[in-house]
């Protein structure tokens, strides 16, 4: 079992700019950008399970990523 | 897509994914590429082997998303955690025998002028701190003596990271590790100021806390290394497995250590030479820009 990251698009402000967990995720194209949605999206494959990314989402009060089982 | 890096017709059918990706949306003969293109452009690196949350693989991102012309740069790395990294990036490189990457940069910019004398070609040094000042003092001071044209990096974790934790140069003093169990008895290197003695034109320290930071420190430091003289950048990337942090501290430790008086707070050296040719950057830039404003007006 791993743990990987998700977010949840209800609660994601990337269409106000928000980068914060594209920014800080150690991994190179692991979260992506859905242009259409304007949601950040996670490519779980690549995808290391380090809790960065909700570090940032949380401390900015957004709470949109949590980490889920796979 | 651009002209200088294309995808060979025959292949098209048989290239991974990854590898079409790249060539298609990569940042290559961009100018103005910086980290604004992640989430949006594929990235100059591919999946590698370093730890969960290293804050090396963050730094890593920030800078490939921002030399000016990956194109035409050919990178040195060292042995080391980058040397995990080195086989997954989409820039040309050299991996050097321990120590030894400022010689081989030299050797490198010298031939690439002979080779290309019609094009400008770039060389960025990236090794550990083990390697850029214990075991490759010697090549890493000469190269600066010599006035090479080429930005060295530094990842500073301050102790070898990739052989499980031993004392290096860059080690504060009185630290405690793995392999160190006695503490450091002497003080942390002083290697920017050193680097300011010895020939460096552009010397930065600082953390990966900040991309927009990164970004503006390495095109300065690859373009006053193209221009003027040699460049040297200090980056706090610590090792969370070596220091005990887990995997989501990394940002935080290195937020810590450049708050004021701490040993990373940013700090700048920018000879004469390098700030008139800033100066000069900044003027064309906003000559051009006048210019395009006026003629939309
Ligand atoms: C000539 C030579 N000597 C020693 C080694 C063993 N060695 C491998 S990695 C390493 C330490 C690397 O430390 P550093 O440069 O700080 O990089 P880090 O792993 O901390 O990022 C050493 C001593 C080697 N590979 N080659
Ligand atoms: S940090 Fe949170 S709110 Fe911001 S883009 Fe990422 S998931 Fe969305
Ligand atoms: S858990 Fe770590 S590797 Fe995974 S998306 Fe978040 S920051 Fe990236
Ligand atoms: S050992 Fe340390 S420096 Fe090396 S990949 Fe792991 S956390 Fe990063
Ligand atoms: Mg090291």
């Amino acid at each position: 079992m791993y743990n990987v990251a998700e977010v949840n698009a209800e609660e994601c402000v990337a269409q106000k700019g928000c980068r914060l967990c594209i920014m800080y995720c150690p991994e190179a194209n692991c979260i992506q950008m859905d242009t259409t949605k304007m949601v950040a999206t996670i490519v779980e494959s690549r995808c290391k399970g380090c809790e960065l990314c909700v570090v940032v989402c949380d401390a900015a009060k957004h709470n949109a990523i949590k980490m889920v089982a796979r | 897509m651009g002209k200088k890096i294309q995808i060979n017709k025959e292949f098209v059918d048989i290239m991974p994914q990854d590898y079409l990706d790249l060539v298609e949306t990569g940042t290559f003969e961009t100018p103005n590429r910086g980290w604004k293109d992640f989430g949006t452009a594929t990235e100059l690196i591919a999946e590698h082997s370093l730890c969960a949350g290293c804050p090396e693989s963050i730094a890593f991102r920030h800078i490939m998303a921002s030399i000016p012309n990956p194109e035409d740069t050919v990178m040195v790395g060292s042995t080391g955690c980058t040397s995990l990294v080195f086989p997954m990036i989409a820039v040309h490189n050299i991996h050097s025998l321990f120590g030894n990457q400022n010689a081989i940069a030299t050797g490198l910019k010298r031939a690439l002028a002979v080779r290309f004398p019609d094009r400008v070609k770039d060389v960025i040094v990236l090794a550990g701190d083990g390697a850029t000042v214990d075991i490759g003092l010697d090549m890493t001071l000469q190269s600066w003596f010599r006035k090479e044209r080429f930005t060295t990096i530094c990842f500073d974790n301050e102790l070898y990271a990739n052989t499980g934790g031993q004392e290096s140069g860059l080690m504060q003093k009185g630290f405690l590790a793995k392999m160190a169990p006695v503490g450091k008895k002497f003080e942390k290197v002083r290697l920017p100021e050193i680097a300011r003695e010895s020939g460096c034109d552009y010397v930065a320290i600082m953390t990966a806390s900040k991309p927009s930071l990164v970004e503006k420190v390495i095109k300065q430091a690859v373009l006053i290394a193209r221009e003027v003289g040699p460049t040297y950048i200090q980056i706090y990337t610590p090792c969370i497995l070596e220091i005990g942090k887990q995997s989501m501290e990394g940002l935080q430790e290195m937020r810590t250590s450049e708050a004021p008086g701490e040993r990373f707070k940013f700090r700048e050296f920018i000879s004469p030479e390098a700030q008139s040719f800033l100066d000069g950057l900044a003027e064309k830039k906003k000559a051009e820009k006048l210019a395009t404003s006026g003629a939309t007006s």
